[in-house]
């Protein structure tokens, strides 16, 4: 099976299991698929805080299916590629309900390669691999520089490093004169110097590393190549930096002002009011002290609807939180604009539809009247949008 | 509109910009801003100690940091100097773009720096929106800044087919672009053959406005430097010069989905380009500028308000688009910089337009430089409940007062 960051997609399934938290999986019964090109289908079964996992034929039955590539599946849980672009640029799709699939999130640990050793070769290689990919062209305008590489040792080796006309070229052995030369007795000096573990004066100092030739060059390689990144590293950065979390909670209080009081305080009684614009005969929802389009003041009161008909209904798929509480909202919801009774041209009233009657509304458009609604009040009204629970389909 | 008319001529003569990106841990907020402001200065040839006055914008909202201004003084070179603070919402980053061209050309500074940032993964976008909106009512019931109405409108229009595919052929142009814009916080590679595959598969989030038609949640900063004439010829071989600017508003509620023909709702998109252009004796807006950098919040809007700025009729917008006439090389370039689709630091955002507007007349764009001459620019800002901003830049110091 081929690896990805030296891992497989085998090797994310198969710890699934250990990195199960089920305290992430309450209140989660549901089965999730995942179907990964080129490597197989697995079913997910979540319930009563446990998981269990199969190779499947087919995802029939899965509330919500993955479809990836095998690299994007594992770059994406090795943490190398980011979910969201992937997402959006649709290198992972989500089959069926997409507000279902985003529990899977909580639902594990992230994943953890196994730790490998590395050996002093194994480094070299792998430092050397590099070189190019690390290079900084638009570093070197003007340099001419050879740097040889005399590592001893029974892992050691050599290597020449050219820079000219701002390209980068690795070779092995040195077989040139060469602007400067690091040499040393043992290769895992210079690994070890390269990863940090020792001080390259000390090295020096202590006659184990010798820089033959032009120190000077040798001292600059920092600024022509890209620092080299331990890959058994933990991924901790070098700097020291924190992300500081921070919950802000206020209370608030707001008053209504008399307009805006006078139309809230009708909604306890079942009745929706508001002023009529002496000039346009705009109706305002909410009521507001003067029409704006107009700029005169609104005092005329009318009572309109309860019923009319939806205009416009915003079919919502993302599941947003609620800054209000904090929670997901349940998705798939829609958001109305209601012409009420006695109202017209854009006097829309915006609430929210019974969620499941979603699928049957229609939109009105000039005569054309869209699905016919009326409010379902709440029992305990307290002068608030929400005296209103929603609308449903006036049938 | 009353307007009156620029006491003296201001020319933006300093440029830059953060790279833009999902996310920034390596910096804290002043010190990406401080990124942005060195890249102007060193644009400009000058020194903080040559910036009489800072205008400084976000949405504070965003960070949940007020006054953030305070703690971004010493990124900002702001100690000592005269320093204000303006939030507008997401017209914000042109708002400091006009007030810095008010204060230059009332005669009160001759050097005045705009900077414009957000670091959006440090707070909470949909929160901050909510948190904007009429506390009394309409707090309770808002969804953030996604809305299908203009996918609906659109196919209501153009038919569900046509109306989908030109929506997804701007957004691939924006792709396109982006690739070529090295700061830009996101390119996918996308291409025109995928089309169908991205209308079919791309999760939809409000109606039929779908995850990759939305703009991008961002961190960045953009600074811009205006100076007043005499200074801007001394200083700048290329000054790029601010002719005139619009900013129009409208009520709060959105009072615009009674789909009545009867009851046209004001278009604040098409107000503003009326006024401007009627002001400054401009006829035929899509033959005078070699260049748009606009506010596209999503691409089904990216479309219909080519319609709206460009005085264009039916579906002389959707042509543009379907022939790729918006492309790099095409008849109207638009958003050479793959636009606030491809990178949306909020309060830098607008005032990446005009930058990058601005980048176009000088010819200094780099990869996304458009291939023929940039005399005129036009650049615009989105925000608020349909609030917009749009700017106008010149090559040269010669146009004629309607």
């Amino acid at each position: 099976m081929a690896e990805y960051w030296g891992v497989t997609v085998d090797d994310i399934f198969d710890t699934m299991q250990e990195r199960f938290r089920p305290e992430g999986a309450a209140g989660v019964d549901a089965v999730f698929g995942y179907d990964i090109a080129g490597a197989g289908k697995w079913k997910l079964t979540v319930k009563d805080g446990a998981m269990k996992l199969e190779k499947a034929k087919d995802l029939a039955g899965c509330v919500a299916s993955m479809v990836s590539d095998s690299e994007t599946f594992v770059g994406v849980n090795m943490g190398k590629v980011d979910a969201t672009s992937a997402f959006t640029g649709g290198k992972i799709k989500v089959e069926g309900d997409l507000g279902a699939f985003g529990k899977t999130g909580k639902l594990f640990r992230k994943y953890a390669p196994p730790k490998k050793e590395m050996s002093v070769k194994d480094y070299l290689a792998d430092m050397f691999g590099t070189v190019v990919s690390r290079f900084k062209a638009d570093a070197t305008e003007g340099v001419d520089y050879i740097y040889g590489f005399d590592l001893g040792g029974k892992d050691g080796g050599k290597w020449t490093v050219f820079i000219k006309d701002q390209k980068c070229r690795l070779v092995t052995g040195i077989d040139c004169k060469t602007s400067v030369t690091l040499e040393f007795g043992e290769a895992k000096d210079y690994v070890d110097m390269i990863l940090g573990k020792i001080d390259a004066n000390s090295l020096l100092a202590a006659g184990r590393g010798a820089a033959i030739g032009d120190i000077n060059i040798a001292l600059k390689w920092g600024l022509y190549f890209e620092k080299y990144v331990d890959p058994m590293a933990t991924g901790e950065p070098e700097q020291e930096l924190l992300m500081l979390k921070k919950t802000i909670s206020v209370n608030q209080a707001f008053v209504t002002g008399p307009i805006m009081g006078k139309f809230l305080n009708a909604l306890k009684e079942k009745k929706i009011i508001t002023n009529r614009c002496p000039k346009c005969g705009r109706m305002h929802f909410p009521a507001r002290e003067v029409c704006a389009e107009c700029r005169v003041r609104a005092e005329e009161w009318v009572e309109v609807g309860p019923k009319g008909q939806v205009r416009y209904m915003e079919y919502v798929y993302y599941s947003f939180p609620d800054p209000l509480t904090g929670e997901s909202r349940e998705t798939p919801y829609g958001m109305i604009m209601v012409l009420l009774d006695g109202c017209k041209g854009n006097d829309i009233f915006m609430h929210l539809i019974r969620s499941d009657q979603i699928d049957r509304i229609q939109g009105g458009r000039n005569e054309k009247s869209g699905t016919r609604v009326r409010p379902v009040w709440n029992e305990h009204r307290v002068g608030s949008i929400f005296d209103i629970k929603y609308f449903e389909i006036d049938e | 509109m009353a307007h009156g008319k620029k006491n003296r001529n201001v020319g933006i003569i300093g440029i830059g910009q953060t790279k833009h990106s999902s996310h920034r841990e390596d910096v804290n907020q002043p010190e990406m801003m401080h990124e942005a402001i060195a890249a102007a200065l060193k644009d400009a040839g000058l020194t903080m100690k040559d910036i009489d006055c800072i205008v400084h914008g976000n949405m504070e909202l965003f960070e949940m940091i007020h006054q953030p201004d305070l703690w971004h003084t010493l990124g900002t070179g702001a100690g000592g100097k005269d320093c204000f603070r303006i939030t507008t919402g997401g017209t914000v980053g042109i708002t400091i773009g006009c007030a810095a061209d008010n204060l230059v050309a009332s005669g009160m500074y001759d050097i005045v720096m705009a900077i414009g940032f957000e670091k959006l993964q440090e707070g909470h976008t949909t929160g901050g929106i909510t948190n904007m909106a009429d506390p009394l009512w309409f707090r309770n019931l808002q969804t953030g800044a996604l809305t299908g109405s203009k996918a609906y409108d659109l196919i209501y229009e153009f038919g569900e087919e046509r109306a989908k595919k030109v929506s997804m052929t701007y957004r691939i142009i924006m792709d396109k672009h982006a690739a070529l814009n090295s700061n830009a916080h996101r390119s996918f590679g996308l291409d025109f053959a995928q089309a169908d595959d991205l209308i079919k598969n791309s999760p939809k989030l409000v109606g039929d406005l779908k995850l990759i038609e939305m703009c991008s949640q961002s961190d960045g900063a953009c600074a811009v430097i205006f100076a007043c004439e005499k200074k801007a010829k001394e200083l700048s071989k290329k000054p790029v010069w601010v002719r005139d600017h619009i900013t129009v508003h409208r009520e709060e509620v959105f009072n615009i989905f009674g789909y009545d023909d009867k009851y046209p709702a004001r278009q604040t998109q098409r107000f503003a380009a009326e006024n401007l252009y009627a002001r400054n004796g401009i006829k035929k807006p899509l033959e005078y500028f070699d260049v748009f950098e606009m506010y596209d919040p999503a691409s089904w809007w990216g479309v219909d308000w080519l319609r709206d700025f460009f005085l264009l009729k039916g579906d002389e917008a959707v042509k543009l688009v379907e022939d790729r006439e918006i492309m790099i090389g095409g008849k109207m370039p638009v958003n050479p910089s793959g636009g606030v689709i491809a990178s949306n630091p909020i309060g830098a955002t607008a005032l990446l337009r005009v930058a990058e507007a601005a980048l176009q007349v000088r010819g200094d764009a780099g990869a996304h430089q458009i291939p023929k001459p940039v005399n005129h620019a036009l650049a615009s800002g989105f925000g608020g409940t349909m609030w917009t901003v749009l700017m106008m830049l010149e090559k040269e110091l010669n146009w004629q007062e309607a």
